[in-house]
């Protein structure tokens, strides 16, 4: 369950490449010398994706052992490098998410980019970091995780409770074996003490 | 005047139109005679007019009464074409131009109707009439009201019984062919792409087939991640037709998951409501242990009661002084018995 990298790029029309705006990778588990290898890779295959996502369409790719997932929305493309085990319903929210946020921070500056801009974006690397853990994009999921961790511990509840039910049943026989063993004490007392005459 | 049978794409009404042209010109002339001779003559004009308008109104009520029979045998016929639904001999085509040909015939038997219907009024207005007449042509008029309602009852059923069967068709026609296309399924706006789909969807069947396996080749690797960069390229292309399922599948997949959460909120809700009803079942069981304590309290208390005064009365000397004194007593009474 893991991300690759993220990337923002402009779609620009068909015949130009697109251009890169934002670039977060994780390439921590590489070797070292394969990591600028690994990130050459990531942009290119970026690159040839966004260009042929159509405008207002989500896109995956399966390429080698990654999933490449890309949505393109009027000209801002996001595309997400995930492992074939992320869900793909929470890498497109994932990618809805980032282009929001780049839309709200960045405005339409975008569209009048013309080169790969190399400055990072930080708001891209919490991403990368934070939603390793598919549950965090997914709302839908996150609820559906925590509504089964309810469910188990309700169950557990319902368990316990029956023991408990048990317990009180078995509490309510003696109980009534007690009143019982006590009326008889009572009787038994009052009918050695009416009867008067001692031998 | 007889319809033909078959698919027939329309109806002979010209003996229908020469039969009211001659009722409009016979009614013409003693309408223009009864103008010409205003006040004078029009008594005597009148019967004669009123002949002919009763005439008139028979021939016209006639006229309509046919109509009705035909539109109706039109109508049953159209019943039997829309009941003989099979999935492929859909006759489609002629079930709309037989409906649009009955509309068509009802409307104009309604204003036939109405202009019957005002006729008779300008004639109830014009001359002295019995009321027998009246009567008669009020009825005449009514039967023929009450047989076109039936029509178009009839019609309104028959359509309906389209419709269900056309969403039959549809809902057939997706689960067989398994289509990734999801078209609206209203029926009378399909009705002409479902006409032209078949002759369409000869020439472009290759290439639908060709992107389906590829798509389902696609989802095959995609699954066993055995795909290669060299059929990047390819693949993207090849995307470009599975582009609209995935739009629909990421949807689909958010749609499910939605419904997933729905049911787990359901069956935990049902859980819930399980859990109270057996909290409140052993609160009861749980009160009555606590009665039966107390009862018990209580038995013990008297016992123990009792028990004092037990011992009270056993430790007491009372009784025990009359007990050695009738002792005593007896004794006493022995003694003296055998002494004495």
């Amino acid at each position: 369950m893991k991300i690759t990298a993220l990337l923002v790029l402009k779609a620009a029309p068909e015949a130009t490449d697109p251009v890169i705006l934002a670039n977060a990778s994780d390439v921590s588990h590489f070797g070292y010398f394969q990591r600028s290898s690994v990130k050459e890779f990531v942009v290119f295959v970026g690159r040839t994706v966004a260009s042929r996502t159509p405008p207002s369409q989500r896109q995956s790719v399966q390429h080698e052992e990654y999933k490449v997932h890309a949505y393109n929305r009027n000209g801002l493309c996001a595309v997400g490098f995930m492992d074939d085990h992320y869900p793909v319903r929470s890498a497109f929210s994932l990618l809805n998410q980032v282009i929001d946020e780049y839309q709200k921070s960045f405005g339409e500056t975008w569209r009048s980019a013309k080169e790969d801009s190399s400055q990072p974006w930080p708001y891209l690397a919490q991403a990368l970091t934070k939603f390793q853990d598919p549950a965090e994009a997914d709302k839908l999921l996150k609820i559906q995780r925590e509504l089964d961790e309810t469910k188990i511990i309700l169950h557990k509840t319902i368990d316990s409770v029956l023991a408990r039910g048990e317990k009180l049943d078995s509490l309510v026989e003696k109980s009534s074996d007690l009143s019982m063993a006590s009326q008889m004490f009572y009787k038994q007392a009052k009918k050695t003490n009416s009867c008067c005459t001692i031998l | 005047m007889q319809s033909r049978h078959g698919q027939s794409s329309y109806r002979d009404r010209t003996e229908e139109f020469f039969g009211i042209v001659e009722t409009l010109r016979r009614s013409i002339a003693p309408a223009a005679a009864a103008n010409n001779v205003p006040y004078g003559g029009g008594r005597r004009e009148d019967p004669r007019s009123a002949v002919a308008n009763q005439s008139e109104f028979k021939k016209r009520a006639a006229v309509i009464g046919l109509a009705i029979s035909q539109t109706s045998q039109k109508l049953s016929k159209l019943a039997q074409l829309a009941k003989r639904s099979s999935v492929f001999d859909d006759p489609t085509r002629e079930i709309q131009e037989l409906t649009a040909v009955i509309k068509q015939e009802i409307s104009s038997l309604n204003s036939a109707l109405i202009d019957l219907q005002a006729v008779r009024n300008s004639h109830n207005d014009e001359r002295t009439i019995s009321r027998d007449t009246t009567t008669h042509s009020a009825t005449v008029v009514d039967d023929l009201k009450n047989r076109l309602m039936d029509t178009t009852k009839e019609f309104k059923d028959v359509l309906t019984l389209r419709t269900e069967n056309m969403k039959i068709h549809e809902i057939r026609r997706q689960r067989f062919t398994s289509n990734p296309s999801k078209e609206s399924t209203n029926p009378f706006v399909r009705q002409r792409p479902l006409a032209s789909k078949p002759a369409a969807s000869q020439p472009a069947p290759l290439p639908w087939a060709s992107s389906s396996s590829s798509s389902s080749s696609q989802l095959v690797p995609r699954r066993q991640g055995e795909a290669e960069s060299s059929p990047l390229l390819q693949q993207s292309q090849q995307q470009q037709q599975q582009m609209v399922p995935l739009q629909d599948t990421y949807m689909e997949s958010r749609a499910e998951a939605l419904h997933n959460v729905e049911s787990t909120i359901h069956e935990l809700s049902n859980i819930f409501t399980q859990l109270a009803t057996m909290v409140s079942q052993q609160g009861e069981i749980a009160i009555r242990i606590d009665q039966n304590m107390e009862d018990t309290l209580a038995n013990v208390e008297g016992a123990q009661s009792q028990l004092a005064r037990y011992l009270n009365s056993i430790s007491s000397n009372r009784w025990l002084m009359i007990k050695i004194f009738f002792v005593l007593i007896a004794f006493l009474m022995v003694f003296l018995f055998f002494v004495a």
